[in-house]
């Protein structure tokens, strides 16, 4: 239920493992082959990195929070794993999105409007009726059975990071990684506050996307699941590389410690947030080869030539 | 208007009453058969059909929202449905895709997610044809319809045991809600069923919503909330961040109606005045009437409330004719004065706290305790008002002696020997898309009942 994640709808209906998650994508591209041939399009995380971009835009110009764009991410990664992408227009399906996740976190707007932001983005992209939103929020509720509340890292973020002596720079990366990761997948494998704790862990170390500095988080992680009551014999108190002369470095080293003795007394999934690590991690690398244009003209090209933009 | 009153048809004669009885089936039926040709190939598509799933066979109330049917599964599903049809915002023309009003949004989406057996169940939403059809147990009776039989001549009281026990499953339900952020916003008898079983079950969740950490103002979202005879005073003083606490005035309010058979704030509702909400001084004055004007020390945050100077436009209770208009310093004490135990205590039927607890058929059997309850949830000031879960907890719900000796039923019908009669369902449904109701109509029941305010929400 709303407050509480395991009895959620999130849990019990939208959080899947990485084959079910496959194996659903796998089937929608079989029952459309011809479709999926004739159309190819980049690797989903390109196309992730696309939306988010065109979802960023347009939030912005309705000055929309942070909180209902990424509600809206969610409800569009749940329709795609319902519905082949090439059998929709992207641009009206982010736009619903957007308008009923601002319904649902209780910061609307009118429908009028979110139509004339989003034509004056993409004009040639896009019905003027707003009919069409319409249709498609039927579209996007009907897919999602309704399940419209979502639960966001966000909230473990803002609880805990007084319990971690989280600094506002620290706050600011963990809030990063976790816009990041609504370009991935991990918001359908994952349970939000495992998110939430891998993000704040990012945020501990610097420049989390070079690979030595990983090996420190996996090494935490590591030693975390070990000194666990009952697996090994570690005491928690090891310290991975202790002899830090540069204070700064020291606290921060201490916050890794007390976030990793967190851990140890936790049942939270450690396992998950190595997973999640290096799932951003290959994100982050996988950023690297966006090509905005090539990305903008797959997903067009479709669109126009299916019509789609017509109705 | 035959619509509220399905006698009115058997006046023609028997034959030509069943006769007509058949054309108004078949209307029935078809306020959920498609208005609209399905030509084209693109745009959304149901893959469930509301009249493939369901019967409808009757209509059951109206609002703002839409319509109430209840059905019967083809599908072998058993037992009964309501289908809360919501209409779309133009009636009788075209109907186009508008957007769906937020309040449609947040009641599928809560429905979705709450289960309780206090709070009423969704079974599916089906999204066809450009309306909503929200599937939902069917429940045979809801508080406002047993109120009002009980009205019936002879007027009697409801049975001790049976508002202990709505009282607590009522409370639990709200526990529940209230445990997972939500607020239900619209609470009074009308919006709370009750099963054949004696099963009670909070239902109308149009209004309810999250409030952990509201991105603004619970207030700026929605100007007027709760019908207005069982609103809190902190919103009648325009409170813009509220709390659960408003649900629990609503429920002291309804626990006094489950006793006086009557609204115990029977206020009249000012009108909006253009944008501006009003100070709903009537509303506000019925309140002070019985429980005296609130006070600083009753209430540390009343000064600060954004209506607080229009408290002096108020007369205090109980004010005799003649008075002086502006009272005295001395008279103050007085005039902040409750009446409530008062009123318990006369409603009950027993003349003071003290007067032993007689036979468990008569409502003295709720005894002192009961008043306590009252009064512990029309508490003024809302962060000393009981919560739900205080209120679980209270005395008035053991079997002791200072309880009334009655213990809590899981049924509140239980022990009862006569059973309340059946929701009555109208055929008297004509062409939904032509007709357009104003506020709140009912079957089944007289026009007394249906004056009742209905809520209102404004969007912003």
């Amino acid at each position: 239920m709303a407050a509480n994640y395991w009895e959620s709808t999130q849990r019990r209906f939208w959080q899947f493992s990485k084959d079910e998650l496959a194996h659903m994508r796998d089937e929608l591209e079989k029952s459309d082959q011809a479709l999926v041939q004739m159309f190819p399009l980049p690797r989903r995380t390109h196309l992730n990195i696309y939306f988010n971009q065109q979802i960023g835009r347009l939030g912005k110009r309705l000055n929309i929070k942070q909180q209902a764009v990424a509600t809206a991410q969610l409800y569009i990664k749940r329709f795609y794993c319902k519905v082949e992408i090439r059998r929709t227009n992207p641009y009206l399906v982010l736009t619903t999105a957007l308008y009923l996740a601002c319904k649902m976190e209780e910061c609307p707007q009118h429908i009028r409007m979110f139509v004339t932001e989003a034509r004056s983005l993409w004009p040639d992209l896009l019905h003027a009726d707003v009919s069409r939103v319409g249709e498609c929020e039927f579209f996007l509720i009907s897919e999602m059975n309704s399940q419209l509340i979502v639960h966001q890292p966000y909230r473990t973020l803002t609880s805990l990071q007084s319990d971690f002596f989280l600094t506002q720079d620290e706050i600011n990366l963990a809030l990063s990684v976790i816009n990041d990761h609504y370009m991935t997948d991990l918001p359908l494998l994952y349970a939000p506050h495992t998110i939430a704790l891998t993000a704040i862990l990012l945020s501990l170390i610097p420049r989390p996307n070079n690979s030595t500095n990983i090996a420190v988080v996996t090494a935490a992680l590591t030693q975390a699941q070990q000194n666990r009551p009952g697996t090994g014999t570690g005491t928690g108190q090891n310290t991975p590389g202790a002899s830090e002369k540069d204070k700064q470095q020291d606290t921060r080293m201490n916050k890794i410690q007390r976030f990793a003795v967190f851990l140890a007394e936790s049942t939270v999934d450690i396992e998950g947030m190595i997973d999640c690590t290096q799932e951003l991690i290959s994100f982050y690398e996988c950023h690297e080869q966006y090509n905005d244009k090539i990305m903008r003209e797959q997903v067009n090209r479709f669109v126009k030539a299916r019509g789609l933009d017509k109705h | 208007m035959s619509l509220t009153n399905p006698s009115s048809g058997a006046a023609s004669g028997p034959a030509s009453a069943s006769a007509r009885n058949q054309t108004l089936k078949r209307s029935v039926q078809a306020a959920f058969e498609d208005p609209i040709d399905r030509g084209g190939n693109v745009g959304y598509q149901s893959k469930v059909r509301v009249v493939d799933k369901y019967k409808v066979i009757g209509f059951i109330s109206s609002g703002t929202y839409g319509r109430v049917y209840k059905a019967v599964s083809r599908q072998g599903q058993p037992g009964e449905f309501a289908i809360k049809k919501f209409k779309p915002d133009k009636e009788g023309e075209q109907v186009q895709y508008s957007g769906i009003s937020q309040s449609a949004v947040r009641e599928m989406a809560l429905c979705s997610e709450l289960s309780h057996e206090n709070v009423i169940r969704l079974i599916e939403i089906i999204l066809e044809d450009k309306c909503i059809f929200m599937v939902f147990e069917y429940a045979e009776h809801d508080l406002l319809q047993i109120i009002h039989h009980h009205t019936q001549q002879p007027r009697h009281s409801i049975p001790p045991s049976t508002v202990k026990s709505i009282m607590f499953q009522l409370l639990n339900g709200c526990q529940y809600l209230h445990s997972n952020w939500v607020l239900h916003r619209d609470l009074k008898p009308a919006n709370i069923m009750v099963t054949s079983s004696g099963q009670v079950k909070i239902g109308d969740l149009g209004l309810a919503r999250l409030f952990y950490k509201p991105l603004h103002s619970l207030w700026s979202g929605d100007k007027v909330v709760v019908t207005i005879w069982y609103r809190a005073p902190e919103l009648l003083l325009g409170s813009r961040h509220y709390t659960p606490a408003i649900d629990m005035w609503a429920v002291g309010c309804i626990f006094a109606e489950l006793l006086s058979l009557r609204p115990i704030f029977k206020g009249e509702e000012a009108k909006m005045d253009k944008k501006t909400v009003p100070f709903q001084r009537n509303q506000m004055q019925k309140i002070v009437d019985i429980m005296g004007m609130p006070t600083k020390e009753r209430w540390p945050y009343l000064s600060s409330m954004p209506e607080y100077n229009n408290l002096s436009m108020l007369q205090p209770p109980m004010l005799h004719p003649g008075h002086h208009h502006h009272h005295h310093h001395h008279s103050k004490s007085a005039a902040s004065t409750s009446h409530l135990e008062k009123w318990y205590y006369s409603t009950i039927g027993a003349h003071s706290s003290t007067s032993s607890p007689s036979s468990n058929g008569s409502l003295a059997a709720l005894g002192a305790e009961g008043y306590k309850l009252l009064s512990g949830l029309l508490e003024y000031d809302p962060e000393r008002r009981l919560t739900a879960a205080q209120a679980l907890q209270h005395p008035f719900f053991q079997a002791t002696p200072s309880g009334g000796g009655i213990g809590v039923t899981t049924g509140c019908f239980e022990g009862l020997k006569v059973a309340y009669p059946q929701r009555r369902v109208s055929q008297d449904d004509n062409d939904i898309r032509t007709a357009s109701l104003p506020g709140t109509k009912r079957s089944g029941l007289p026009d007394d009942s249906v004056v009742r305010p209905v809520k209102r929400i404004k969007e912003a």
